[in-house]
């Protein structure tokens, strides 16, 4: 059966029997985090002009040796109906582009993969849901880092309760986020009725 | 530069502490209010109910969100070191509400006056995958169009108005030209219409003095989640729906009935 971990923040998610519940999240806004300036204190200034924005660190690789997971990764956005773009190639993860990365100071960098496809078969993430709290989790930048995590959380959960501003959170502490899917298939939609869920922390910070 | 702030300000000014923090919730008493610097070759001193915020204020300069309690501030812009009853700009009051962010600009007017215009930001939630760009017309020239990838996005813009879209997150060619024709004034040049992100340009300068520019400000924190991730269209690794498990068991029951029946019957029959 999945762990249970609470990792979701104000959000619990509960396991009971056969079914999966959950609190309601917390609002998503978050007060303004504030510091206060003394009398010495200076206010900050910035050029405005027109210049290049920082370009992110696109992951390009993750492996959990504990499941035999290899596969490459590349930048993915967003569907026309608003989800989560996935590569179709099932042997391939997608970085969501707009969130956080492994270089991030803040939130969760999400990677998700087909767990199958009438095309291509079963794909790597199917493991997922056998993943072991404690493993290993290899993330390699386009640069070349290595950025290590070790996994806090397996879960399933509905996708119509799937937190996702906490899963696509950018301002929280670093974290992996590793999504497929899975429990049953609903043949009417052509999807599974569930996600699983693995959340990893880095090992070093 | 020189900045510094004085304690005499009732308000005290508290920064935002930047990129970590969502931009839509401010707070329920305050507001945010950035200073943007757009008079070209002037370097100001910027004062707020009568005392000195910031000394030797550079053009094409931006200010960190001053956080600041709702209500009225007189604001008087004066060359370095004049005093306040010498304004270059000013006195206006900028009326703040709370849980609302502002940008300051000190600037030209169409005519080549220098001015001080008070713009209210729009930190609505962007969805998945967009950007919004506001374009704001600060500079001394007639009402332009804004082009985007060399053809006009948003039509007659005139000093000092603004206009805004929510766009597909990417990099666009952005240019100026007077309204009506393609032939660019400022531009083009490439602006990063950044998902999740208030990317709001400002045309400044002076057309006749020849240095129209564009300056850029962003706020961020306005992104919002997919709405969700469907990472599967097979169902070859799909769980046993329940409800055939549980027809199955109570098949299985049945069966196991009708032989248990069976066996009895057989039994009977053997006993009997």
């Amino acid at each position: 059966m999945f762990s249970q971990i609470g990792v979701w923040g104000m959000t619990v998610l509960l396991l009971a029997g056969c079914s999966w519940t959950q609190e309601q999240p917390s609002p998503s806004a978050t007060p303004s985090q504030h510091s206060s300036l003394g009398a010495d204190s200076e206010i900050g200034t910035h050029s405005a002009a027109l210049g290049a924005v920082p370009a992110p660190t696109p992951p390009t690789r993750v492996q959990i040796p504990s499941l035999e997971v290899d596969v490459t990764v590349r930048p993915v956005g967003v569907e026309a109906d608003g989800f989560m773009e996935i590569p179709p190639d099932v042997a391939v993860g997608g970085w969501y582009k707009y969130g956080s990365d492994p270089a991030s100071d803040t939130g969760t960098t999400v990677i998700a993969a087909h767990v199958d496809s009438p095309k291509y078969g079963i794909g790597p993430f199917a493991a997922l849901k056998d993943a072991s709290v404690g493993a290993v989790v290899s993330v390699t930048s386009a640069e070349g880092v290595v950025h290590e995590y070790v996994i806090e959380s397996v879960e399933r959960i509905e996708k119509a309760r799937l937190p996702l501003d906490e899963v696509f959170d950018r301002e929280g502490a670093p974290r992996l986020a590793l999504i497929t899917c899975g429990g049953q298939f609903d043949y009417g939609t052509g999807h599974y009725e569930d996600n699983i869920v693995v959340i990893a922390i880095p090992t070093t910070p | 530069m020189r900045y510094k702030i004085l304690t005499g300000l009732a308000a005290g000014f508290v920064a935002t502490a930047g990129l970590a923090a969502p931009a839509q919730a401010i707070s329920p008493s305050t507001a945010d209010l950035y200073l943007l610097h757009a008079v070209p070759d002037l370097t100001v001193d910027v004062w707020v109910n009568g005392e000195v915020l910031i000394e030797d204020f550079a053009p094409e300069t931006l200010t960190d969100p001053l956080d600041l309690a709702a209500g009225d501030y007189e604001v008087v812009i004066t060359a370095p070191d004049d005093p306040i009853s010498s304004p270059a700009i000013g006195p206006v009051t900028l009326t703040l509400a709370a849980n609302t962010s502002y940008t300051a600009v000190a600037h030209l007017a169409a005519d080549g006056t220098p001015t001080a215009t008070m713009f209210t930001n729009d930190l609505a939630t962007t969805a998945a995958g967009t950007g919004r760009l506001t374009v704001r017309h600060t500079a001394a020239a007639p009402a332009v169009d804004v082009l985007a990838n060399g053809e006009a996005a948003f039509t007659n813009l005139e000093n000092p108005n603004e206009v805004k879209a929510d766009l597909p997150a990417g990099t666009i060619s952005a240019a100026v030209a007077a309204t009506g024709t393609t032939e660019p004034v400022i531009g083009p040049a490439d602006v990063n219409v950044q998902e999740g992100v208030n990317t709001i340009v400002y045309a400044w300068g002076s057309l006749e003095d020849g240095n129209l520019a564009l300056a850029v400000q962003t706020i961020d924190g306005l992104h919002a989640a997919p709405g969700g991730v469907n990472s599967g269209t097979a169902g070859l690794v799909a769980d046993p729906d329940p409800a055939l498990i549980g027809i199955g068991i109570a098949g299985l029951m049945a069966l196991l009935a009708v032989g248990t029946m069976v066996t009895l019957r057989v039994r009977a029959k053997n006993e009997g």
